[in-house]
């Protein structure tokens, strides 16, 4: 398919320490596939630990040690195997083809420099323009996220948080990158500013066609906004459906939990948590990871890794209890 | 900026006295433009004469006027210190930033190098430097080398605030975003460690100008060019106390004096102005 602008196969990247000896590895990303098309909004839910993160760091080839890639391919529409980049084609790609919106984005704008020159750090060197070109611009573009063009002079501190959400947003967007990686974007607003940013970045990403890969453990976040999801659980993705279809029919147990857990409007009963804690990815579970804590365990579940496969169209669940 | 100075003058006892005390020196230091005596000439007033009209502060037994002698002495201390306090904050910048971003054996090795500068004695050395350069122990050459053994207290202190940068996250977004190395730690890192800088300095020139009137006094230093040691030098070579000319070393010792308590209590107020914590808890809040 020609409009796949990110392709994961296969992908393992584990955490490898060597402590006095003792040998230790935490299997964060444990084979992972999945596909971004062109001009569309990928969800990646999962808790704290599932992985996301270094996933992302994986998927940005930003990754360092103690984190190694021990299997799988990362495929970009504009970089054929971005694992195996050399620095200074990377540093080509990045910004350009490649944006990063990080986690707790509040502090990628450097206290003690003006949004003016954070714009001029992080992108000056990647458009090729003149200088009055380029405030011209971040001018144009920050009118587009619906930010006064007058901040540029201002310090981050003389911003509120929504503004400064705005602002990153505006950063990693001015070049009009392919593919954007957004790390908890909204985390630390409150939820009234928070579906203000979320409805702008989806106008700025339709706007520029670029392809985003959002990742936050919000599911009304993905719910606004993601139009296919995938769900994480320790490690591997155990899910992957269109929004709607995910939350109305969901068919993976673990996935059925989250979305039962969900609150809604006028129901008031009391929800059932899960029993259990996520597993230590240092020491997993054999066989299907969530077995320990699903109520539909199987005994082949305690040794085999269930595969995905595909339950209905673009809905793909590894579960062994889920017929197709 | 200078309305931070003008809210710090205003509500900040500490720093209003620095300040003033400061100021002060540097207006004595200034008069030396003006001086009716070149510093060097010797027997052109009466010596010997106390405090009075018009020798404001008396005259040496040397025949020089206490308080032009003065201006030219403190103009050379606070340049000398001012040199010192400069050099060793581009070393300790530099230093700092790059191993306490660099990490690794970069750090390592960095550290190393500063934590032997922390630990040598530094007056025999200084000393042993004296007697074998002689002559050739100038003012430029004695500053430089002040500047190279006092760089690396406040290197340490500079690697630990850049051991935090390197985390945050504009730090990692530059990096993605392609910056290099010196681009970091000039454009991203140093702006953020200046104000710290800034407080450093002053004590760092209190230190430098505390070492170099001890060596001075002791004459080892060059005693041709006036400076406050050389004028306590030259005063303890005439048995001045003895003598009962007490006013040939008071003054000298007084206006030093001002420099140290006042350089010291611009530091202590600007510290606790930069510190968040100690903002905290001067606004009551936390510990």
């Amino acid at each position: 398919m020609s409009d796949v602008v990110l392709s994961v196969q296969g992908l393992k990247a584990y955490y490898m320490t060597r402590h006095f000896g003792v040998q230790r590895e935490v299997r964060a990303v444990d084979g992972i596939d999945f596909e971004v098309r062109r001009n569309e909004i990928y969800g990646l839910a999962g808790e704290s630990s599932s992985g996301k993160t270094t996933l992302i760091k994986t998927i940005a080839a930003a990754w360092k040690p103690p984190l190694q890639i021990v299997a799988g391919t990362v495929r970009f529409s504009f970089a054929p195997d971005i694992l195996r980049c050399k620095p200074d084609e990377l540093a080509r790609l990045r910004w350009k083809h490649l944006a990063i919106i990080v986690q707790g984005s509040m502090s990628v704008l450097n206290p003690v420099r003006r949004i003016r020159e954070s714009f001029v750090d992080f992108a000056f060197r990647h458009l090729g323009v003149a200088r009055a070109a380029f405030d011209q611009r971040v001018a144009a573009h920050l009118a587009r996220v619906r930010l006064d063009p007058g901040i540029v002079d201002a310090y981050p501190h003389e911003l509120s948080g929504g503004m400064r959400q705005r602002v990153t947003i505006a950063l990693a967007t001015i070049c009009r990158p392919e593919f954007v990686i957004a790390d908890e974007p909204t985390t630390a607003l409150d939820v009234l500013v928070q579906k203000d940013v979320l409805d702008m970045m989806r106008e700025v990403q339709r706007e520029i066609g670029s392809s985003m890969l959002l990742v936050t453990h919000d599911l009304g976040v993905h719910a606004h906004v993601a139009d296919r999801m995938g769900i994480m659980y320790a490690g591997r993705l155990v899910e992957e459906a269109p929004t709607a279809e995910l939350f109305r029919a969901p068919r993976h147990p673990y996935t059925a939990h989250l979305v039962a857990s969900l609150p809604r409007i006028g129901d008031r009963t009391a929800r059932k948590p899960l029993e259990g804690t996520p597993p230590n990815l240092a020491a997993p579970p054999a066989g299907c990871r969530f077995h320990p804590r699903c109520p539909l365990a199987m005994d082949r579940c305690r040794t085999e890794v269930p595969p995905m496969q595909v339950v209905a169209p673009q809905h793909r669940v590894a579960c062994f209890a889920v017929r197709t | 900026m200078f309305r931070i100075l003008r809210d710090l003058l205003k509500t900040n006892g500490e720093f209003a006295l620095g300040a003033a005390l400061t100021g002060l020196v540097f207006v004595i230091a200034a008069l030396s433009f003006v001086s009716p005596q070149p510093p060097l000439d010797v027997y052109v007033v009466p010596p010997d004469l106390p405090p009075g009209w018009p020798y404001v502060f008396g005259t040496t037994s040397r025949g020089q006027d206490v308080f032009w002698q003065l201006t030219f002495a403190i103009r050379n201390t606070l340049l000398f210190g001012l040199t010192v306090a400069l050099l060793s904050r581009v070393i300790s910048l530099v230093v700092g930033l790059l191993s306490g971003y660099k990490g690794g054996w970069v750090d390592r090795l960095l550290m190393s190098i500063n934590d032997t500068f922390i630990v040598i004695p530094l007056l025999p050395i200084l000393v042993l430097l004296y007697f074998v350069m002689r002559d050739r122990m100038t003012w430029g050459w004695l500053a430089l080398t002040m500047a190279l053994l006092g760089w690396a207290y406040d290197a340490r202190l500079i690697r630990s605030v850049a051991l935090s940068l390197r985390h945050r996250d504009f730090t990692r977004t530059s990096v993605f975003s392609g910056m290099s190395t010196r681009e970091i730690l000039q454009r991203e890192h140093m702006p953020y460690v200046l104000p710290i800088v800034f407080s450093t300095t002053l004590n760092n020139m209190n230190w430098s100008i505390g070492l170099e009137v001890t060596l001075a006094v002791l004459g080892f230093t060059d005693i041709n060019s006036p400076s406050i040691g050389g004028m306590i030098y030259w005063a303890n070579q005439h048995t001045a106390l003895v003598a009962g000319i007490w006013w040939w070393i008071a003054f000298p010792v007084a206006l030093v004096m001002m420099v140290f308590i006042g350089l010291y209590l611009l530091a202590v107020s600007l510290n606790e102005y930069i510190d968040p914590r100690s903002r905290l808890s001067r606004m009551g809040i936390g510990a």
